[in-house]
């Protein structure tokens, strides 16, 4: 009695699971919906930039929808699209099962990403082994694109985008005033070894000399002796990629240690407005290169903001402009393919020409989208554009003021 | 027919009906929930031998599994066997686990299960600093990649380790560990040596969570090297033991269907609220039912024998 009632509750529990997976549709008539899905993190360590890129998702599938879908030529008529969103919970293991279940059990066209490279290095072979279109949104990791997969894009800035661009900036500052000597921190993981060897090179190339160059342990607390060093060495320009919480208080120790770099650029953690909120004036001057600014003029900003303003009462966040792209990218690819072959769906994804709102975008080979890299300035508590001055919402600030004089 | 007996044919039956189970679909998705479910019976059972039969609870679980998985990664992707790759790594952490054992298990209660924390946490920031790469497979392996051999991976580990761990409960050896988890200072007074039992069960732990390691390092296409070192591992195994029936051989099974399972089905209807809602499930299941869903089996019965007697039913 015992053993059958042990397997009657396990019995309960499989049959409920897999009743709950549903019936993957195999008909050849028009769909109801385009399917498209995203296993993305809305809770975890990166939950936040997870919602930031669901907000982008929802407005962009409600402002296609309103207009009927998208025009998909084989069925001669519009059909609206259906997101799947499911929550990864910032896990890699389960992220995985995610996107195997959108494949198997929503029959997804395309998969949609979410935010953080750890996340999207293990979505890219899922996508790869299914077969599927897969739009990655909040990363800057560039050797995932280098393993010859043929369905990953990204219409986000990636690790050289950053690095060129960053000295670029730098050098557009007058002969006289250029910083010296470069000093960087950057975190022991793929994204931050790949763009600290790249600042390297950069930092020669542009003649600022070969640059001091600390590794940054993980769930490091103590910035002092590489605060102290760069202080030492005389860096004039801080590079560095902590997280949000390892930026603050990698800010608030350079403040206690009086180290006053004249140039101080940081991926990833001032992108959210909890920088502001947690430093204050203190975070003021500090570069960022986001991805994206609700400031910019593209086509569709306006619209997008408003929506964004309607829901959340603040224009769009950082991340919510990539993954809006990505949406539009998608529709259009799926009107030009005229079917919802996958992997006719990829090809018009790899030719991708068009406008959207964070810019001009094409693809590269390796699916890299070429974008516009925007590098973006903490200016009294607000974000604003400042680089390239043709889209800049505000000039650069610099030299960074002292503490002593702030 | 004898009770053990019943029990080999009723686990067998369980595990030749499994085994169909990729013969009958060839959706990814289920193979996936399935293989994610054998991989927590191993986690669970691995971790209910030391602290559910020992007493001993261990929350540096992770540390063995993430040693399991380095080993066979490095190794099988070093182009050595799979088989001899995967062996190495559950042996790679019974020598670990047996290094730190012979002080740690001179720890007792808190102590020892804040040693063992400490200890996951301190290899899991090493690996990370030491291999802070993506652990991704080489594209010809992605080529040829396929869950089936994945699942069936999963299927025989999961059923070794229950039978081990039902052969070990039933064995004079596992009355000794239980003696040693209710009362120490008893056991030895009657013979058992306890630093011997906590150590041999501590051995079988660390083999089979490294095995369980080494099992996610052939399914898993890419994850960071310190992920599997990382501690939600260790806990995913203690709740699940704990939720199914902790120091039972059915819990962790129970409790690995219903972690799964439930955790799929809320994250796919509710996927806003859905770690609300499971948690909430969870803390309920705790606090109703103190002894796990095992304890939810036995009172059924109860109830329905009761029912039996009441209607003059014998």
């Amino acid at each position: 009695m015992r053993k059958i009632s042990i397997i009657a509750v396990s019995g309960i529990f499989l049959i409920m699971g897999l009743s709950s997976l549903g019936l993957a549709a195999s008909t050849k008539e028009a769909p109801k919906t385009i399917k498209v899905g995203s296993s993305c993190s809305l809770t975890g360590p990166f939950g936040s930039g997870g919602a930031m890129c669901k907000a982008g998702y929802d407005i962009a599938i409600d402002d296609i929808n309103k207009k009927g879908g998208v025009f998909v030529k084989e069925f001669n008529k519009k059909i609206p699209l259906e997101l799947f969103l499911l929550d990864d919970e910032s896990n890699m293991t389960l992220t995985v099962s995610r996107m195997e279940t959108l494949y198997s059990t929503n029959d997804v066209v395309a998969y949609l990403g979410g935010f953080s490279s750890p996340i999207h290095a293990a979505q890219a072979p899922i996508a790869e082994k299914n077969k599927v279109p897969f739009l990655m949104v909040g990363t800057y990791l560039y050797s995932v694109h280098q393993k010859g997969y043929k369905y990953n894009f990204s219409p986000f800035p990636k690790s050289p985008d950053c690095a060129k661009a960053v000295f670029e900036l730098l050098d557009s500052i007058a002969a006289g005033q250029k910083p010296k000597k470069a000093a960087i921190f950057m975190e022991k993981a793929p994204v931050g070894m790949e763009l600290g060897d790249m600042w390297k090179s950069e930092s020669v190339k542009h003649g600022y000399g070969e640059p001091l160059y600390r590794d940054q342990p993980r769930e490091m607390k103590d910035f002092s002796p590489l605060i102290m060093a760069a202080k030492a060495e005389g860096a004039e320009i801080l590079l560095t990629g902590p997280t949000t919480p390892e930026g603050i208080t990698m800010t608030k120790q350079i403040k206690e240690l009086d180290y006053n770099p004249k140039f101080y650029f940081a991926y990833r953690a001032p992108d959210p407005i909890a920088w502001g909120q947690a430093l204050g004036k203190d975070g003021d001057y500090v570069v960022l290169g986001p991805g994206w600014n609700s400031g910019l003029k593209f086509p569709g900003v306006k619209e997008l903001n408003e929506s964004h303003m309607k829901k959340f009462n603040r224009p769009a966040d950082v991340m919510t402009g990539p993954a809006y792209a990505c949406i539009q990218v998608l529709a259009h690819a799926i009107e030009k393919a005229g079917t919802l072959d996958r992997a006719k769906i990829r090809d018009a994804i790899a030719s991708t020409n068009m406008m959207t709102v964070i810019g001009p975008l094409t693809f590269r080979p390796d699916g890299t989208g070429v974008v516009v890299y925007f590098c973006v300035q903490w200016q009294k508590g607000k974000q604003e554009v400042i680089f390239p001055k043709q889209y800049a919402t505000a000039p650069f600030i610099f030299p960074m003021p002292k503490w002593s004089e702030r | 027919m004898s009770s053990h007996r019943k029990n080999i044919f009723l686990g067998l039956g369980i595990a030749i009906l499994l085994a169909l189970v990729p013969l009958l679909t060839k959706r990814n998705d289920i193979i996936n929930i399935m293989v994610l479910i054998f991989l927590y019976i191993c986690l669970a059972q691995s971790w209910n031998i030391l602290a559910g039969y020992t007493g001993q609870v261990s929350l540096g679980h992770a540390a063995f599994f993430g040693l399991g998985a380095i080993t066979t990664r490095i190794l099988w992707v070093g182009g050595y066997p799979f088989l001899m790759a995967f062996t190495t790594g559950g042996l790679v952490a019974v020598v670990f686990a047996l290094i730190v054992g012979h002080p740690a298990l001179r720890l007792r209660g808190i102590y020892f299960a804040i040693g063992t924390l400490g200890l996951a946490q301190i290899l899991k920031i090493t690996v990370g600093n030491i291999l802070p790469t993506v652990a991704d497979l080489p594209g010809d392996y992605i080529a040829t990649y396929n869950l089936i051999p994945r699942y069936y991976l999963f299927l025989i580990l999961a059923v070794i380790m229950v039978v081990v761990v039902y052969l070990v409960g039933h064995s004079k050896l596992g009355l000794g560990m239980v003696a040693v988890r209710e009362d120490e200072e008893a056991a030895e007074a009657s013979g058992v040596n306890p630093f011997r039992q906590k150590m041999i069960s501590l051995a079988i732990s660390s083999f089979f969570a490294g095995l369980a390691g080494g099992a996610f390092a052939f399914y898993q296409v890419s994850y960071y090297h310190d992920l599997p070192f990382s501690p939600t591992w260790t806990f995913d195994a203690l709740l699940i033991t704990f939720v199914g029936g902790v120091g039972t051989i059915v819990g962790p099974i129970i409790g690995a269907f219903f972690y799964a399972i439930f955790r799929e089905f809320f994250a796919r209807a509710f996927p806003e609220l859905h770690v609300f809602i499971f948690g909430t499930l969870f803390i309920l299941v705790v606090l109703l039912l103190p002894g796990g869903l095992v304890e939810a089996v036995s009172r059924i019965r109860r109830l329905i024998r009761a029912k039996k007697t009441d209607t003059g039913f014998s």
